[in-house]
């Protein structure tokens, strides 16, 4: 039987600075124990000043973390609670680190043992100790109503609480997504919210959220702003830094970006890409951005004709030209896809996948060639459903439809409302669509629900058991160089059988007026701000 | 008299009560589901079926139908689906007030701009100044509401600083602030009707100057001033009036536009919100109220017309 040194995937997983970093933090808490003993209780307070304001301009549903669906809601629940875990980048590298916890070991490979920060408050004045943990991950795994995330706790088996500092959490078999899936930002499942306050507002919590983040939460005006002020007892000394932080809710980017240049807020936290050349000629304005964890890709309908061919999807996934489609539809700015997994994977991503002959790209030989196979060799009609939706709306069934026309597909574009375009999707009427999963920063979430056979996002009614196989099998893999060989293998399935046709992993902007200090950019579409001051 | 303002108040009823139903059955019909809009992409059947029973929209159509109208006439408009707030509070509460405001600002820039422009038109008529104001009607008439507010923000907001470019300031609560951050929105709302009273006004008062009493007026030796703003301008109010009252409507539907590019909290942003995500609840508040306040504009404008014109006044 082969060993696993679980300490040294637990030291891989972190990143190398975490040491120092918390050496460094453990002596400022040091100092601000000392001082809040002596005279000076509000000493944390003196430091915040400055009142932030920025746009936030897509639809945010709820500030409940375990049952938000979009990104646009994290950004500022992130605000407000904290994970178990949190996502840290350095420029180079995403890691998880502990962030509720102090310390996270494994006993063995299903046992996690999390160690928590003494003296951790809610913003209502409760505590934030073991019980609240095992309350909050509870939620999420069995609560009623039924959270969208239960599935990331699918495989918890037992959370024991050791003592009122201590959880430990077994799982029924390695779970090699548990970092992502137990953070505070794309997981969702492992934010821990207030016990108290969950059962004093009960389905109301989105509106009234209470964590132990950086900033409380103070009101919320429906299609005008969410206010938040600083949480002068915050755990991490010194921080946050701000006073209050408004969200202002807008719908019209181009208002927001003149908002932002005639300097009545301070920034975007989503800047969408037609509006990037303006920012980039504002000399008063910085944009935060790279490519993030996300793919986009031309889906094909498995479950009926003509799509049912894969001779014929074939075709479409080697006939689409990405050079073009990264000039035409994203504005220059995306980079080529060649297979789901994005740059963000550390230790996944490939970056020399141009060269390695794996994946998808643009070969009009092999495409005619395909096509040439295909059942159908006379003109085929198709739907190609599109909507106002997304970061490009309809600018990719535009591009898309002549490549189609080259190897003799007509795509009839058809122009609906996102809300029917959503229920169409979703029920599998369809010829062809073009979709983007976002915010994943590890391959599991990136690809098995995604394109499991029967899986509730499996929109083309792709069936391969292989693929399900080796994705169920890289689940409970913890070495990263095998777990990676398992996902290469089932996107190399993926990608030949071609119920989708791989597009661009795209760049995420946020925009901040050059007063704006302190951001620290994440590409997982976060926006924390409790390093962020105004100069 | 009472017996007509019984009538009028039943008619009202049953207007509102058509109003309601065709809104509801409409959306109903419209392709798209709440719950997979709540839900996002991330979700499974269960979380479905849960949410779906959670908010009565497991039920037959008439069901949905009844229980909402039941709950509105008894004072409980619901809850939002998503945002879960009370609607009563966030549609008349909150959105209401904001429509108002800026319907009323835009209403007094187009009085006050209009009317004096088309009196001036109507005096100089065939003059460079007539042509001029001709021009800026049909400009006036014909530019998209929303292109005018994105180049005003564009100019006044960025380029000159001199405005605030988005926000609502309650004018009740900080009354030049209010005001300050409704000048754009308001400009932007009333150029199509600032144009069609200026047309109005001249159209009405070229045909008044003409008339014998003007001419009477000039032989006793009034004053041109009083000639043209009182016995002249006094002929305007009735059509004025009349076509304000019919053109209400179309003021309302502007404000959707005009409150999503000035990022305004009113009844449009939520209507706008509010259909796209599939809110049954809000759509119906937000139809029903701007039912109520187009029937009761031009209620008010019917009960204004013995005020204005003596002729239409009962003779005891």
């Amino acid at each position: 039987m082969t060993q696993i040194d679980h300490k040294k995937i637990l030291a891989e997983r972190m990143s190398a600075r975490f040491g120092r970093r918390a050496v460094l933090k453990g002596i400022g808490a040091g100092i601000l124990a000392a001082t809040a003993g002596g005279s000076f209780p509000n000493v944390a307070r003196a430091q915040q000043s400055g009142h932030l304001k920025i746009a936030s301009v897509k639809v945010i549903d709820t500030l409940d973390p375990h049952f938000t669906g979009f990104l646009s809601a994290i950004q500022i629940i992130n605000n407000i609670h904290n994970g178990l875990l949190k996502i840290t980048y350095d420029g180079e590298q995403v890691a998880f680190e502990p962030d509720l916890a102090e310390t996270w070991d494994l006993e063995d490979e299903v046992t996690h043992v999390f160690k928590l920060r003494e003296g951790v408050m809610f913003h209502d004045g409760t505590p934030c100790d073991a019980e609240a943990v095992k309350f909050s991950l509870l939620r999420v795994k069995e609560g009623e109503p039924a959270s969208p995330h239960a599935w990331k706790l699918a495989l918890l088996d037992e959370i024991e609480v050791v003592d009122p500092l201590t959880v430990k959490l077994t799982f029924t078999q390695p779970y090699a997504f548990l970092p992502v899936a137990l953070n505070g930002s794309t997981g969702r499942a492992g934010t821990i919210v207030s016990p108290a306050a969950v059962q004093k507002y009960g389905a109301d919590y989105g509106r009234n959220p209470v964590g132990t983040g950086p900033f409380k939460f103070v009101s919320w005006r429906e299609n005008d702003a969410i206010e938040l002020e600083a949480n002068t007892e915050y755990f991490e000394p010194g921080l946050p830094k701000l006073e209050k932080v408004t969200f202002v809710l807008m719908r019209e980017a181009s208002t927001a970006l003149a908002a932002l240049m005639s300097g009545q807020i301070h920034g975007m936290t989503d800047c969408p890409m037609q509006l990037v050349d303006q920012v980039d000629a504002f000399p008063n304005a910085t944009l935060y951005g790279e490519i993030e964890g996300n793919y986009t890709y031309l889906g094909m309908n498995c479950k009926r004709a003509p799509f049912d061919d894969i001779n014929l999807r074939r075709a479409v996934a080697w006939a689409l030209n990405r050079d073009t489609l990264v000039k035409q539809a994203y504005f220059g700015r995306a980079q080529q896809a060649y297979t789901p997994i994005s740059p963000p994977m550390t230790g996944y991503f490939d970056p020399d996948i141009a060269n390695s002959g794996r994946g998808q790209w643009f070969d009009m030989d092999k495409a005619r060639a395909f096509r040439a196979k295909a059942a159908n060799q006379g003109e085929v009609e198709v739907t190609y459903m599109m909507a106002e939706r997304g970061p490009v709306g309809t600018r990719i069934a535009q591009t898309v439809a002549p490549m189609l026309a080259e190897i003799g597909i007509k795509a009839k574009l058809e122009l609906i409302e996102p809300a029917a375009w959503v229920q169409r999707r979703n029920s599998g009427d369809f010829d062809l669509y073009d979709f983007e999963w976002v915010a994943d920063l590890d391959p599991e979430e990136t690809l098995y629900p995604e394109w499991k056979s029967d899986g509730s996002w499996n929109f083309c009614g792709w069936v391969n058991t292989d693929f399900d196989d080796l994705c169920a099998q890289a689940g409970t893999e913890l070495d990263v160089a095998a777990r990676a060989a398992l996902y290469h293998r089932a996107e190399d399935l993926l990608m030949d059988e071609a119920p989708c046709a791989m597009m661009a992993h795209m760049p995420i902007y946020k925009v901040f007026a050059n007063e704006v200090k302190g951001f620290n950019y994440i590409p997982a579409d976060l926006v924390n701000l409790h390093t962020v001051s105004l100069g | 008299m009472l017996r007509q303002a019984f009538g009028k108040i039943g008619q009202t009823l049953v207007v509102l009560f058509i109003v309601s139903f065709a809104s509801f059955g409409l959306l109903k019909l419209a392709p798209g589901d709440p719950i997979q809009i709540m839900l996002g992409s991330e979700y499974s059947p269960q979380a479905y079926a849960a949410l779906s029973a959670e908010l009565g929209l497991d039920q037959p159509f008439w069901t949905q139908y009844a229980d909402w109208a039941l709950n509105f006439v008894r004072g409980d408009w619901g809850t939002s689906y998503v945002a879960r707030t009370d609607i009563f509070t966030y549609g008349f509460l909150e959105a209401l007030p904001v429509t108002l405001t800026l319907a009323s600002f835009s209403l007094a820039f187009a009085i006050l701009i209009g009317v004096p422009l088309g009196v001036l038109s109507a005096v100089r008529k065939d003059t460079i100044f007539d042509a001029g104001a001709a021009v800026f009607a049909l400009t006036g008439t014909a530019f998209p509401s929303f292109l005018l507010g994105i180049l005003l923000i564009w100019f006044f907001g960025v380029k000159l600083g001199l405005f605030p470019v988005m926000g609502y300031v309650s004018p009740w609560q900080d009354f030049w602030g209010g005001i300050y951050h409704m000048i754009l929105p308001a400009l932007t709302l009333s150029t199509y009707f600032i144009a069609m009273i200026t047309r109005l006004t001249r159209a009405t008062l070229v045909e008044v100057l003409a008339q014998p009493y003007i001419a009477a007026a000039r032989a006793r030796g009034e004053p041109g001033w009083r000639v043209i703003w009182v016995h002249g301008v006094r002929n305007i109010a009735l059509p004025l009036v009349t076509i304000l009252g019919l053109q209400l409507g179309t003021l309302l539907q502007g404000t959707v536009l005009t409150e999503t590019v000035f990022n305004l909290p009113g009844i449009g942003q939520m209507l706008t919100s509010a259909v796209l995500g599939r809110e049954y609840g809000v759509v119906q508040a937000g139809v029903m109220m701007t039912a109520t306040l187009f029937i009761v504009v031009n209620l008010l404008v019917d009960l204004s017309y013995p005020i204005l014109d003596p002729r239409l006044r009962d003779r005891k």
